[in-house]
């Protein structure tokens, strides 16, 4: 492992060396600073009350936690990032296991763990090959290991919640992952989450807003076209602003196609939001868990980025390029 | 087409306290884990410590549910009756253990439910509610229950008369109860003794019974529990006679 490695792997001297890096890093802090003063002065005015102000209070106490917990591994290094990646798949993939009852198939639940493991190893390997590989090759031990059990009935409904599992847990957020394979990844990582997570904010703003028009009733009865659509401006500014930085002195600066991944990022973290929407309805329960209190499930939180990661991951790669001039196969050799 | 048969865990959304202390609880992976290791442990102990024999293997049902009734003198008598079943029944093998001595604690319930696999019964309020769930969850699993009917350990090695919470479990049903007879638990593990002493281990396996005519009522539930108490004792082998200590 030579020291630029090392230095991308587990160096935090140069956490900050990035403006944007820096720039959201301080804006955070200063939010978490501020709404317990502006709720505190809210619920002295007697503005919020009651079930209302407990939820507030909820829901920050959370994003106290969880913003230090996704940021923390980004500054800190790429290894810490990776690994941190790969233990929110295996999280989420639990619950969704425990929510479809594909965790009643060991077999099967097992071949996928082991293809979400297998992901992070190699995307911390930074070996581009076995990642492309392993998702086909997963999917194919998973439709194997189904037939050991030799009965047919189920056996479509079985391998195909398994290989959804996989391919949106192991796959998707391992392109996430990949990304902290290139020289600069933190401020392209803090640009992805950031915009994805306040994707969701804007929409709900701007439904409460100007929302009347149902957009999926069936599916998310909260969410209205207005929110959508105010989403979609408010989120491509927002990345086509931050992207400007981030993407200084690449092909990707120009503002036509920041512009497209703005609206990319908006419209699939979007969808990402309705197909758990529709998982949900499908199964017939309100949240996938309880893990962060007010939030529901861990999927209920992180929805949106599931289908913007490699989404993300093949825009940059075909106009920058993801990892050009880092030591591939850091650990394999090769 | 058909509509696909998603199921979610009966034990979602349940904080972790509460679902290591459901009936319902369900076992992923990781729970998995922990009984195989935990099993494999207890049958090699059981072998090795004490020379654990199996008298009529041939008697278990090929496949849940069924319940296994026994005889309870010691600690030991869930790990020994749960050792002639075979592996791929192990997430579905649930000994039915007092709440009260098994689920009081963080610590005792996380052994109970992680490694035994245990559902706790609350003996002293343990409702209708929760023997109805029992009983549906044996049948719907189909899972495989460990049972003593006598509600608690022996003090000094006799039967104790069995209770009727057996009977409302399975009147009715087509679930057969075999009945077990444990030998040597008592002299293996005294009730205020805190370790084993290496004695020999017999369990004596006998025919199923099935109770699916039988009325679930009052008088059908004590009917039952006395024709399981005749099985097991009539599987006691007849020089065995219980030390009074």
């Amino acid at each position: 492992m030579n020291s630029a490695t090392r230095e991308r792997l587990f160096g935090f001297h140069h956490a900050f060396d990035h403006p944007v890096t820096l720039a959201v890093t301080i804006g955070l802090a200063a939010i978490l600073l501020v709404v317990p003063l502006v709720l505190f002065v809210l619920a002295r005015l007697g503005r919020i009350e009651g079930a209302q102000r407990q939820e507030l209070w909820r829901r920050y106490y959370s994003w106290l936690v969880m913003v230090p917990l996704l940021l923390g591994p980004i500054l800190a290094g790429a290894a810490w990032t990776i690994l941190g990646i790969g233990v929110l798949s295996l999280f989420c993939y639990r619950e969704y296991a425990r929510a479809t009852g594909l965790f009643r198939e060991k077999l099967i639940s097992l071949v996928v763990v082991i293809g979400i493991v297998a992901v992070t190893l190699t995307v911390l390997d930074h070996w581009y090959g076995l990642f492309v590989a392993l998702t086909p090759y997963t999917v194919g031990l998973i439709a194997c290991a189904a037939l050991l059990r030799d009965e047919p009935q189920g056996y479509i409904q079985r391998v195909a919640l398994g290989i959804l599992g996989f391919v949106l847990f192991g796959s998707c957020f391992g392109h996430l992952a990949y990304l902290a394979n290139d020289a600069s990844y933190r401020p392209c990582l803090v640009l992805v989450l950031v915009s994805v997570e306040l994707n969701d904010v804007f929409a709900f703003l701007s439904g409460k807003t100007l929302g009347k028009r149902k957009l999926a009733p069936k599916t998310s009865p909260n969410k209205t076209l207005g929110g959508a659509l105010g989403a979609l401006v408010l989120t491509t500014l927002l990345v086509a602003g931050l992207g400007h930085y981030v993407f200084q002195g690449t092909a990707l600066a120009r503002p036509e196609h920041l512009f497209v991944l703005g609206v990319l990022i908006s419209l699939v973290g979007q969808f990402g939001d309705l197909m758990l929407s529709a998982i949900k309805r499908d199964l017939g329960i309100k949240d996938m868990g309880m893990t962060i209190p007010g939030h529901g499930g861990l999927l209920d939180r992180f929805d949106s980025i599931i289908l913007v990661s490699p989404l993300v991951f093949h825009y940059i790669n075909y106009f920058v390029g993801v990892g050009l001039g880092q030591t591939p196969r850091i650990f394999s050799g090769g | 087409m058909d509509k696909w048969k998603l199921e979610p865990a009966h034990d979602l959304g349940l904080p972790l306290g509460k679902r290591l202390r459901s009936l319902q609880r369900e076992s992923g992976l990781i729970s998995t884990g922990f009984h195989l290791a935990w099993w494999t442990l207890v049958r090699g102990y059981l072998a090795a410590w004490h020379r654990l024999r199996i008298v009529g293997r041939e008697h278990l049902p090929a496949r849940p549910p069924f319940v296994l009734v026994g005889n309870h003198a010691s600690h030991l008598d869930a790990l020994v009756l749960a050792s002639p079943l075979p592996w791929r029944l192990r997430d579905h093998v649930f000994p039915i253990a007092a709440g009260d001595v098994f689920f009081e604690t963080p610590l005792a319930t996380t052994f109970a439910a992680g490694l035994l696999n245990a559902l706790p019964m609350w003996r002293k309020k343990c409702g209708p509610h929760d023997l109805h769930v029992l009983r549906e969850r044996l049948v719907e699993e189909p899972a495989v229950y460990i049972l003593f009917p006598e509600g608690g350990r022996s003090r000094d090695g006799k039967m104790m008369p069995f209770k009727p919470g057996l009977g409302m479990m399975v009147a009715g049903t087509s679930v057969p109860v075999i009945p077990c007879y444990l030998d040597g638990c008592f002299e293996a593990l005294r009730p205020n003794e805190r370790f084993p002493r290496p004695r020999k281990l017999t369990v004596h396996i006998g025919p199923p019974l099935r109770f699916d005519n039988a009325p679930n009522t009052r008088q059908g539930w004590t009917q039952i529990t006395a024709e399981i108490e005749a099985a097991v004792k009539s599987l006691a082998p007849s020089e065995d006679k219980p030390v009074v200590s």
